[in-house]
């Protein structure tokens, strides 16, 4: 019986970097996911025709958030071997398992990642920055991969172990657990960083500045509220308006 | 100034594969290419003035589903790199805080401007799809590597490309406006930064704590405790 090797995993891990690299609109990351998932078909389905087949049922359409992609890759693999072995899943149940971690993972990794971690290591990166220069990318880069590319290498042999069970309660209670302690986390350096650039140093600055970044704080919750205009829209009409008010002034 | 120039081109490339197409490391978000662009041309300042407004408008756009967000990673080597390549030329103190907030202006509309280019990728990658199936279904196991090595080469000549027509187009439009209106665009700075970091901060503020009361009240101790110690611990 075929069965894959660590070797393969690590390849598929690495392909998975590339999930997004095709995405479009009609089937999303489906051609990312059938190349990621290749290199376990290659080792499951020796025959070509048998492969390049099942590659194409896995081009149909998948999205979830690409870090814990790899977790749904790995228990697809999981499925794959088991179905070759003539146990467990028919394809069917594959493709369909495949749609429904994708859509609990999308959900679980949009607020673990997108929401959370990313700002989260932009204002420790820009706070380092303040005053340690280049270091401050050095330290949201680190941060930011601590997790997400551990995450993408180890979800694919997580996912392989544990197959479909993978989201399980203990799974989900963990992530939820990072995210709010991020979440805490990041609320602490929002509040640092605000008085860092209040009174750095300790030396206030001009009030003209305190003033308007409070305004700027003030703004930036009006605009929150709502889905748009975006954040950068409301940023490139306030750069306007202070364009507009020192020309004629 | 032609390698520095060169690396930004290149940095514009290596961004855009790295936003969306490849292992998205956050190597793509402003600050970190602000700091590398700042280490390219020598003047770590100007960099990261206009890099640390443009992460933190940039950390409160996020690519959920299948939406489309402003494109940030060109917009930022855009940002920066324009705001660097005219400090280059008007090496004194007012002009480089001018030079700093048409950097951070330039990369806003390139970000926005941007999306009509990821869009546009995005539809072409379905044409790439539906000849990548066609290709499997006759047997073509090698259709799918050499579609992503087409996606991949697409997605860094468009990166090169927009950096190349922004900082063209930048130089071209705001050049003149530097040089004769250093003081307003100066003073227009010493307005728009703080309130540019005020949005952006409040935006991230927004995301952390998500009407939570113990957050709010961790950012109100940390604000408070991180001015005390800061005026407090004052020699």
């Amino acid at each position: 019986m075929a069965r894959l090797r660590w070797r393969d995993r690590v390849l598929m891990a690495l392909r998975a970097e590339l999930l997004q690299a095709t995405w479009n609109y009609e089937r999303q990351q489906g051609l990312g996911w059938a190349w990621s998932l290749a290199p376990a078909l290659r080792r499951l389905l020796p025959d070509r025709e048998a492969r390049c087949a099942r590659l194409v049922e896995h081009t149909a359409y998948f999205n979830t958030q690409p870090t814990l992609a790899s977790l749904a890759l790995g228990a697809a693999a999981r499925l794959e071997e088991e179905r070759v072995a003539g146990g467990g899943a028919d394809a069917e149940s594959v493709l369909r398992v495949r749609s429904m971690l994708g859509a609990s993972l999308a959900a679980l990794g949009d607020r673990l990642f997108w929401l959370t971690l990313r700002p989260f290591a932009a204002c420790l990166g820009v706070w380092v920055a303040l005053n340690g220069g280049w270091r401050g990318a050095v330290v949201m880069l680190l941060c930011y991969n601590g997790v997400h590319q551990v995450m993408r290498f180890s979800g694919i042999g997580l996912g392989y172990r544990l197959g479909p069970a993978v989201l399980d309660d203990a799974l989900r209670r963990r992530l939820d657990r990072l995210t709010r302690a991020l979440c805490m986390g990041g609320a602490i350096i929002v509040g640092v960083l605000v008085a860092a650039l209040l009174v750095p140093g300790g030396e206030p600055r001009p009030l003209v500045f305190q003033v308007t970044l409070t305004a700027g704080l003030g703004l930036g919750f009006v605009a929150a509220q709502r889905p748009r205009p975006s954040p950068t829209q409301w940023a490139l009409g306030a750069g306007v308006l202070c364009l507009a008010a020192t020309w004629w002034r | 100034m032609n390698a520095a120039l060169a690396g930004t081109l290149l940095l514009g490339g290596i961004a855009a594969l790295d936003a969306t197409p490849v292992a998205q490391t956050l190597l793509s978000q402003p600050l970190v290419t602000a700091t590398l662009l700042g280490a390219f041309w020598g003047d770590w300042r100007v960099a990261l003035e206009v890099g640390a407004v443009l992460q933190l408008l940039a950390a409160s756009t996020l690519p959920f589903g299948s939406r489309t967000p402003e494109d940030y990673a060109t917009g930022g080597v855009v940002g920066a790199g324009l705001a660097l390549l005219l400090a280059a030329r008007f090496p004194f103190e007012m002009y480089r805080e001018a030079c700093a907030l048409v950097g951070v202006l330039a990369g806003m509309l390139s970000a926005t401007g941007g999306v009509a280019l990821l869009k546009w990728q995005r539809r072409r990658n379905e044409g790439l799809a539906r000849w990548c199936e066609a290709e499997l279904r006759a047997g073509r196991e090698s259709a799918l590597g050499r579609a992503h090595l087409a996606a991949v080469w697409m997605a860094f000549a468009v990166g090169v490309g927009a950096v190349a027509v922004g900082l063209g187009a930048g130089v071209a439009l705001a050049s003149g406006v530097v040089e004769h209106e250093s003081i307003r665009l100066a003073k227009a700075w010493a307005l728009a930064q703080p309130l540019w970091i005020g949005l952006g901060l409040a935006q991230l503020l927004h995301a952390f704590v998500q009407r939570r009361l113990t957050r709010a009240a961790l950012f109100g101790m940390a604000l408070i405790g991180g001015w005390l110690a800061l005026m407090v611990g004052r020699p």
